[in-house]
């Protein structure tokens, strides 16, 4: 065991950390709570590091999750978990275009970053198909939550790929890694921002941060980021299906937690677009139900396990 | 990062099990009910404990000149999660092992060392800690049992309290005030537990029989000698070394232990099916994964030879917070199993976790110290 980064993994998060500030902080008052990650993205790309996980190691599957947790950090809505780590994992030999959007039958509801470019693939219960998107229709859908969402207007399933040789299972074993680690990461930054707003702010003569009551739950917001993180990157590690949903489980309980305290904490300042808690919370609000909450993720983390 | 143990570190914790295979009676659970302070178990810790000596596995940190075997501290805590996992055979012998021996490696003098690391390294000595009395708990600096100066040496009275192992210890790492001041007026004595004047009282529980007891001192006569460090001086002796056993001994590997054994029960009684049962004992399960993970990570900053920090207070809270979930998990669904109480390890294992929130310090303080440490938030007030 060994908890401490590679060289080539701290080498790795310098330079995304490095590229990810160069994309810039949260705005000082925003006019929305979506702040795209396009221009992020195409970054990334160009600099190669969605392929960190293609080497089917583990040091290369932590290096990404890595990268997820990097890029979530930014108040940017960038597609990083489904390009680094679950195409990677699914198809190392093929270069899908990006972004990569997962989702699973029935296609009737919104789709995270579902758009007229990139693939979807997609999880049928029997297999697992690539589509490429701009080969359908598509049409954006107004969320409550901090990324873009879309949903399918015309598409043509039967005919889409079959990825040979994966099943559903794997697909959404890296699903909930990358889920996991951009939890972990996104949970992080709300509890850092809300430290700092409680410790700045003032009521009774003192600041608020100095109450036990606000305390005790801002420790346990950490300490279950903590486990988050940790599990996110030892479900990267073992490449077990068991690590990922329990990953995942932890992660889902994190984000509902973190994300109620958070905006708590912050009073009616936290719901105003000029403070910038909502760009990461109202991405926590989203990843706390995708693919089902943590009672769905405990489930199948107890099928694998005990099966 | 690397998740995977060394081929040392395997071949170690093998060794382990198989020496409990080996040398832990039949009878165990029904004999101790997986209590490490039953006396039956305390008894086998001076039969168990020198062939653990014998097979270089009872100090395995200890430095080679005190006659461990110098391995990392990974050795340690797998050693302390095989022990804990089966209730601990060792009984509270693992205290001098984690910290008292190492408190006197670090404080004491010359002829201390000589007086106390031998008779360790045979595995037939039992210490119990007297921190805690009657009204100095949490706030343990609070304490006012007190040692005297006396011609040649101190005159100690006063009272403690909740004192695990005290009916079968050999000695006490006790705390006794020598100074007015809160924390500089407390220092460390090495406390034989037959010197005259020491009175021990079982207290009834539910956590066992003789788990906890209370310890009158009454004019308890010491020479200077039993004085470890400098007078008032106890106080930074015990932070230094009771910081890394704030995330306790591995005990939550019991819980674990019972856990799969519950859903073991429960598949075999039909009783697995529903997905209730199924999320609540995958959700007690990942809660546990993400405690050890973090015990872990808090022993890799060891190894690496770092000041321990606030990852100690988040493991130990993260502990508390999968111990919960067991519990509720147990008392929720393995209802008739603890009505029956024919099942040690379950029945050991819900006892056990209605504890994990203070015993060792309570949650609360882990979260004061992680407020404070971590988040470095302000103090109240
Ligand atoms: C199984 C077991 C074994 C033990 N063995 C030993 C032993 O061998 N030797 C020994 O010396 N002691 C031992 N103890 C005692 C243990 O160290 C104390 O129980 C512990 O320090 C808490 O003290 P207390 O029980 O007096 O609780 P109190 O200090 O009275 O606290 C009660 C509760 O109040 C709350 N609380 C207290 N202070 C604060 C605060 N500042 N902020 C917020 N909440 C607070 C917490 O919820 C706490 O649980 C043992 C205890 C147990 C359960």
């Amino acid at each position: 065991m060994d908890f401490d980064l590679t060289e080539d993994q701290r080498a790795l998060l310098t330079a995304v950390e490095r590229l990810v500030e160069r994309h810039g902080g949260a705005p000082a008052g925003a006019d929305s709570y979506i702040l795209s990650g396009a221009e992020l993205e195409r970054d990334l790309e160009d600099g190669g590091y969605y392929d960190v996980a293609r080497g089917q190691d583990a040091d290369g599957a932590v290096g990404a999750a890595l990268l997820v947790e990097a890029v979530a950090r930014s108040p940017r809505a960038a597609e990083v978990g489904a390009s680094a780590l679950v195409a990677p994992k699914l198809a190392p030999t093929l270069s899908l275009p990006r972004p990569i959007i997962l989702a699973a039958t029935p296609l009737d509801g919104a789709v995270r970053f579902l758009g007229s470019r990139g693939t979807a693939v997609i999880d049928t219960g029997t297999d697992v198909r690539v589509l490429d998107l701009s080969t359908c229709r598509t049409a954006a859908v107004d969320t409550p939550f901090a990324y873009p969402f879309g949903r399918f207007v015309d598409l043509d399933l039967k005919n889409a790929p079959v990825l040979a040789d994966v099943a559903p299972d794997l697909m959404r074993q890296w699903w909930r890694v990358a889920l996991a680690a951009e939890i972990g990461a996104v949970a992080q930054v709300a509890l850092d921002m809300t430290v700092d707003y409680v410790k700045a702010r003032r009521q009774f003569n003192r600041p608020i941060g100095s109450f036990q009551a606000i305390q005790h739950r801002l420790s346990e917001c950490a300490t279950m980021i903590h486990g988050t993180r940790i599990l996110a990157r030892r479900a990267a590690w073992t490449g077990d299906g068991a690590d990922a949903a329990f990953a995942a489980a932890h992660a889902k309980e994190t984000a509902a937690k973190v994300h109620y305290d958070t905006h708590q904490f912050h009073g009616a300042m936290g719901v105003t677009l000029e403070h910038p808690l909502h760009f990461w919370s109202y991405r926590l609000k989203c990843l706390q139900g995708e693919m089902g909450g943590y009672m769905a993720h405990a489930k199948e983390a107890a099928d694998a396990f005990w099966p | 990062m690397n998740f995977e143990w060394t081929e040392g570190h395997r071949a170690f914790r093998q060794k382990a099990k198989d020496l409990l295979a080996e040398h832990l009676p039949a009878d165990w659970a029904a004999q101790t009910r997986y209590d490490q302070g039953s006396i039956y178990a305390a008894n086998f810790s001076r039969k168990f404990c020198p062939i653990l000596a014998r097979e270089g596995m009872l100090l395995p940190h200890w430095p080679r000149e005190f006659g461990g075997s110098g391995m990392d501290p990974f050795y340690h805590w797998i050693l302390g999660e095989e022990m804990a996992a089966v209730g601990e055979p060792r009984s509270y012998q693992y205290m001098y092992c984690n910290w008292v021996g190492p408190a006197i490696m670090a404080y004491g003098t010359e002829a201390q060392k000589q007086a106390h690391l031998p008779r360790m390294t045979t595995g037939n000595v039992i210490w119990c800690q007297g921190f805690s009395e009657p009204s100095a708990g949490s706030d343990l600096a609070a304490l006012s049992t007190r040692a005297e100066r006396t011609a040649n040496g101190y005159v100690i009275n006063g009272s403690k309290i909740w004192t695990s192992g005290a009916s079968v210890a050999d000695f006490c790492f006790l705390l006794a005030r020598t100074g007015d001041k809160r924390n500089s007026g407390i220092s460390v004595f090495l406390l034989p537990m037959d010197t005259k004047g020491i009175d021990v009282r079982v207290i009834k529980t539910f956590m066992g029989a003789t788990a906890f007891h209370e310890v009158f001192l009454t004019d308890v006569e010491v020479p200077e000698s039993a004085r470890l460090g400098e007078e008032n001086r106890g106080w930074q002796i015990v932070r230094h070394v009771m910081y890394n056993e704030r995330i306790g001994a591995p005990r939550y590997m019991l819980t674990l232990n019972a856990l799969d054994h519950a859903v073991a029960l429960l598949k075999a009684k039909n009783r697995f099916g529903d997905d209730m049962t199924r999320m609540r004992a995958g959700r007690a399960r990942g809660a546990l994964n993400a405690a050890r993970t973090l015990c872990h990570q808090v022993i890799g900053e060891r190894v690496k030879g770092r000041p321990p920090g606030p990852l100690t207070n988040v493991a130990r809270y993260a502990v508390v917070m999968a111990d919960r979930h067991v519990a509720e998990f147990i008392g929720d669904y393995l209802h008739e199993e603890l009505v029956t109480n024919d099942d040690p390890l379950i029945a050991a294992a819900y006892r056990r976790t209605g504890s994990t929130g203070f015993a060792a310090g309570a949650a609360e303080i882990q979260l004061n110290l992680i407020s404070r440490d971590l988040l470095q938030l302000p103090r109240e007030g």
